[in-house]
C-alpha cells in the first residue's frame, strides 16, 4: 500500500492518492494535500464549503454526491468548481475531503 | 526489419516483453499531431516494485510478485488446475463448446489481427494480435492437457510453462477489450475474444486475480451495497429525487419517477453510473416514458437500481450472482418485462448470457431500451421537432448491443427521424470499432492504465469520430451519441485526454437525451454544449 507524508504524518493511500483510512482525515491533511492537486496558496473559505459539503454527504450516504448537486446546493457553477479544484471535483475535491475514489461506471 | 515476437517468448524472463516507443503508435491527424510522440507514462518503480509488470510497462490486474520459487510453482499448478476445469463439462458447461472449437481450429491466417483496433493502432505490436494470447493458451492446453501432448508440442509449437508466462498471460487477457471484432471476421468462426474472456475467468475463479475495479470495487461492492458505485438504496433515492427536480425545470411541469410499483409493465434498470455521472439520461427516460404513458417503475432494492454486471467480463460465478438478483427482483415486483437502460454489457449479461441460468418464473422477458425507445419515437403518439437537434451527430455502436446482439437498426431509425444532421461512422453497425473502454477498461485507471487506454485501445474510435465530422467547422458543437455508459466513460476520457472539446468541438451523450431534446412542448433543451444550451 503506498503512503504519503503530509504535515509530518504518514497516511495510507491507494495508487491514485485517495486516503485509505477514512477516519484518519483531518483539516491539516486537506491543507497539506492542496498543492499536489494544483491549488495555489492556502485553502479558502470557498474550498472549505465544498470540502465540508462533500464530507457531510459522504457521511450520510457513503458516496460522493452528483457533481450537479454540489453546484446546485452550494450555488456555484461548474466553472467555479474547476477554478477551486483544478484537477476536478471527482479527483481533487474528493481527495482533499478524504473520500474514497469513486467506483463503478462513473 | 523488426524481429517478430513468438508465443514461446512469453516464458522468457525480461523487464518487458513489449515496449511502446515514441512514434510506434499509428499517427493521429492534425490538430492532434502533437500527441504522436506520446506513450503511456512510465510506471513509477517504487510504486510497482511488488507487482508483476513485465508484459508491456502497464498494469491492469496488478498481480503481487511471488516471493519464492515454491510460491511461483504453486501458482503454476493452480493455473493448470484452472485450465483443466475450463475444458470440463461440469465446470464450464456454458462456454465449453465455443472454447473447445476455438482451441482446436485456428488456421493462423491473421484475418483477426487486421480487424483488431488494439493491434492496428499499436503500430502492429505482436503481443496484441488476437491470436497471440490464444496461441499461448493453445500451446499450454495441448502440451499439458491433451493425450500425447509433450510429443504433439514438439511438432505443433512448444512453450515453457513458468510463472513469467502465467503472470504475463493474465495481464495480456486485459489488453483485449472483448469487442469480438476478430470473432466476427474469422473465416472459420474462432472466437479469440472468448479465449481472452476464458483466460480472465480462469485467473479470477481459480487464482483470485482480477482488476480491483471489476471485482473488489465492482461485483463484490455491487452485491454488498447494491451498486458498484457504492450507492445504497437511500443514496439512490436521494440522487434520483434530485434528478426529478432538475427534470421538472426542463419539462416545465411535474415529472414522476416511480419506485417499486408492483405489477408495472416495465422494470427499467439503469447502469447506476448514469444516476451519478449522466443524470440527464435517467431524467430523459422519465420524461419520455411519462409522455408516452408507459406503465413503468424503478426498483429501490439493492442491485435493483444498478444493471451493471461486471462478472460478464471476468467471472461466471459473480455474473450468475448478480444476474439472479436482477431477475429475482423483477419476479417479485411482478413486472411484465425488464427494460435495460443504455448500458451495453448489462444488455448482454442479462439478456443473452444469463438466459441459460434463468429458469421457470425467473425467465422474465428482457428488452433493450433502444427497442422501447424506437416504439415510442415511431409510435405516432408523440410529436418531435428535429430542427431542435440542428447540430452534427454521429452514432457509436456499443459492441455488446450491436455486434454481439444484432440490435443495429432501432437506434438508426430513431436518429433518422430526430437528428437531421446524423451521419454514420466508417465502418459502423456490426463492423463498428470498440470505444476502447470495453470489458471494464473504461473504469480501470490505476497506475498508467488510463494512458494506455486513451493512447492505444481508444485511438481507433477517436480517429473514427474525427473522420465522421471532418467536413464540419471546428467551432460547431458536435454530438457523439453513445447509448452505453461504459462507452460514454471512454469517450468522455478521450475527449478530455486529447483536448477535443476545444480543438474539435466534440461533445457526447446518450440516445434518449437526443429524443427528449427534440420532443415538442419542452420549454428547455436537455442537451447543453458546455454552458451553452443546444437550442433557445
Amino acid at each position: 500500500m503506498p503512503q504519503i507524508e503530509l504535515a509530518g504524518k504518514i497516511y495510507e493511500v491507494d495508487e491514485d492518492g485517495f486516503l485509505q483510512e477514512l477516519d484518519k482525515w483531518n483539516e491539516e491533511f486537506a491543507e497539506a494535500y492542496a498543492s499536489a492537486e494544483e491549488i495555489e496558496g492556502k485553502l479558502t473559505e470557498e474550498h472549505w464549503r465544498v470540502i465540508n459539503y462533500l464530507r457531510d454527504y459522504f457521511q450520510q450516504f457513503g458516496i460522493a454526491p452528483m457533481i450537479r448537486k454540489i453546484c446546485k446546493d452550494l450555488k456555484i457553477d461548474m466553472k467555479k468548481l474547476y477554478e477551486l479544484f483544478p484537477t476536478g471535483p471527482a479527483k481533487g475535491a474528493c481527495k482533499l475531503a478524504g473520500l474514497s475514489k469513486p467506483t463503478g461506471c462513473v | 526489419m523488426k524481429s517478430l515476437l513468438k508465443p514461446a517468448d512469453i516464458s522468457v524472463p525480461s523487464d518487458s516483453l513489449c515496449r511502446i516507443e515514441p512514434g510506434d503508435l499509428v499517427p493521429l491527424p492534425a490538430p492532434y499531431d502533437d500527441f504522436n510522440s506520446r506513450v503511456p507514462a512510465p510506471l513509477k518503480a517504487d510504486r510497482v516494485k511488488n507487482l508483476e509488470t513485465s508484459l508491456d510497462d502497464t498494469v491492469a490486474v496488478c498481480i503481487p510478485r511471488p516471493q519464492t520459487k515454491e510460491e511461483e510453482d504453486a501458482l503454476v499448478l493452480k493455473f493448470l488446475s484452472g485450465l483443466k476445469k475450463l475444458f470440463e463439462k461440469e465446470n464450464n458447461w456454458t462456454f465449453l463448446q465455443q472454447l473447445t472449437l476455438s482451441m482446436e481450429h485456428c488456421a493462423r491466417c491473421q484475418t483477426c489481427s487486421s480487424a483488431c483496433p488494439v493491434f492496428e493502432m499499436s503500430g502492429g505490436k505482436d503481443i496484441y494480435r488476437p491470436i497471440f494470447r490464444s496461441e499461448v493458451l493453445r500451446r499450454i492446453y495441448r502440451k499439458y492437457l491433451k493425450p500425447g501432448g509433450k510429443w504433439l508440442s514438439k511438432v505443433q509449437g512448444d512453450i515453457d510453462l513458468n510463472w513469467t508466462a502465467i503472470a504475463r498471460l493474465a495481464e495480456l487477457s486485459y489488453r483485449c477489450s472483448l469487442c469480438r471484432r476478430c470473432a466476427a471476421v474469422c473465416p472459420i468462426g474462432v472466437d479469440n475474444g472468448l479465449i481472452a474472456h476464458e483466460i480472465r475467468k480462469l485467473f479470477s475463479q481459480e487464482l483470485g486475480f482480477a482488476p480491483k475495479e471489476l471485482h473488489e470495487k465492482g461485483t463484490v461492492l455491487h452485491l454488498r451495497s447494491g451498486s458498484s458505485t457504492g450507492m445504497n438504496p437511500p443514496a439512490a433515492k436521494d440522487s434520483v429525487e434530485f434528478i426529478q427536480e432538475e427534470m421538472e425545470e426542463i419539462a416545465g411541469g411535474p415529472v414522476a419517477i416511480p419506485w417499486d410499483v408492483e405489477g408495472a409493465d416495465i422494470l427499467l434498470i439503469h447502469n447506476a453510473g448514469e444516476i451519478l455521472a449522466w443524470p440527464e439520461n435517467v431524467g430523459a427516460f422519465a420524461i419520455l416514458f411519462q409522455a408516452a404513458g408507459l406503465s413503468w417503475t424503478l426498483s429501490s432494492e439493492a442491485a435493483g437500481y444498478d444493471a451493471v454486471n461486471y462478472g460478464l467480463w471476468y467471472d461466471d460465478v459473480q455474473l450468475a450472482r448478480v444476474a439472479l438478483r436482477h431477475a429475482d427482483i423483477a419476479r417479485r415486483l411482478k413486472v411484465k418485462k425488464i427494460v435495460l437502460g443504455e448500458c451495453g454489457h448489462a444488455h448482454k449479461a442479462l439478456t443473452v448470457v444469463a438466459d441459460r441460468i434463468l429458469t421457470g418464473d425467473l425467465n422474465i422477458p428482457r428488452e433493450s431500451a433502444l427497442v422501447t425507445l424506437e416504439k415510442i419515437v415511431t409510435g405516432g403518439k408523440l410529436k418531435f421537432n428535429p430542427e431542435k437537434n440542428n447540430f452534427p451527430v454521429t452514432l457509436h455502436d456499443p459492441c455488446n448491443v450491436v455486434r454481439s446482439m444484432g440490435i443495429v437498426e432501432p437506434q438508426r431509425r430513431i436518429l433518422r427521424k430526430i437528428a437531421p444532421r446524423f451521419r454514420e461512422m466508417t465502418p459502423h453497425g456490426v463492423e463498428n470499432y470498440c470505444c476502447g473502454g470495453g470489458s471494464g477498461f473504461a473504469i480501470m485507471s490505476g497506475y498508467n492504465f488510463a494512458d494506455w487506454r486513451n493512447l492505444v485501445s481508444s485511438r481507433k474510435k477517436f480517429v473514427q469520430i474525427l473522420n465522421a465530422f471532418e467536413n464540419e467547422p471546428q467551432d460547431v458543437p458536435k454530438y457523439v451519441c453513445a447509448p452505453c455508459s461504459n462507452c460514454k466513460g471512454a469517450i468522455r476520457d478521450m475527449i478530455h485526454f486529447y483536448d477535443a472539446e476545444a480543438r474539435s468541438g466534440l461533445y457526447y451523450g446518450g440516445l434518449v437525451e437526443l429524443i427528449v431534446n427534440a420532443l415538442e412542448g419542452m420549454p428547455k433543451p436537455i442537451i447543453r454544449f458546455g454552458e451553452k444550451p443546444s437550442w433557445e
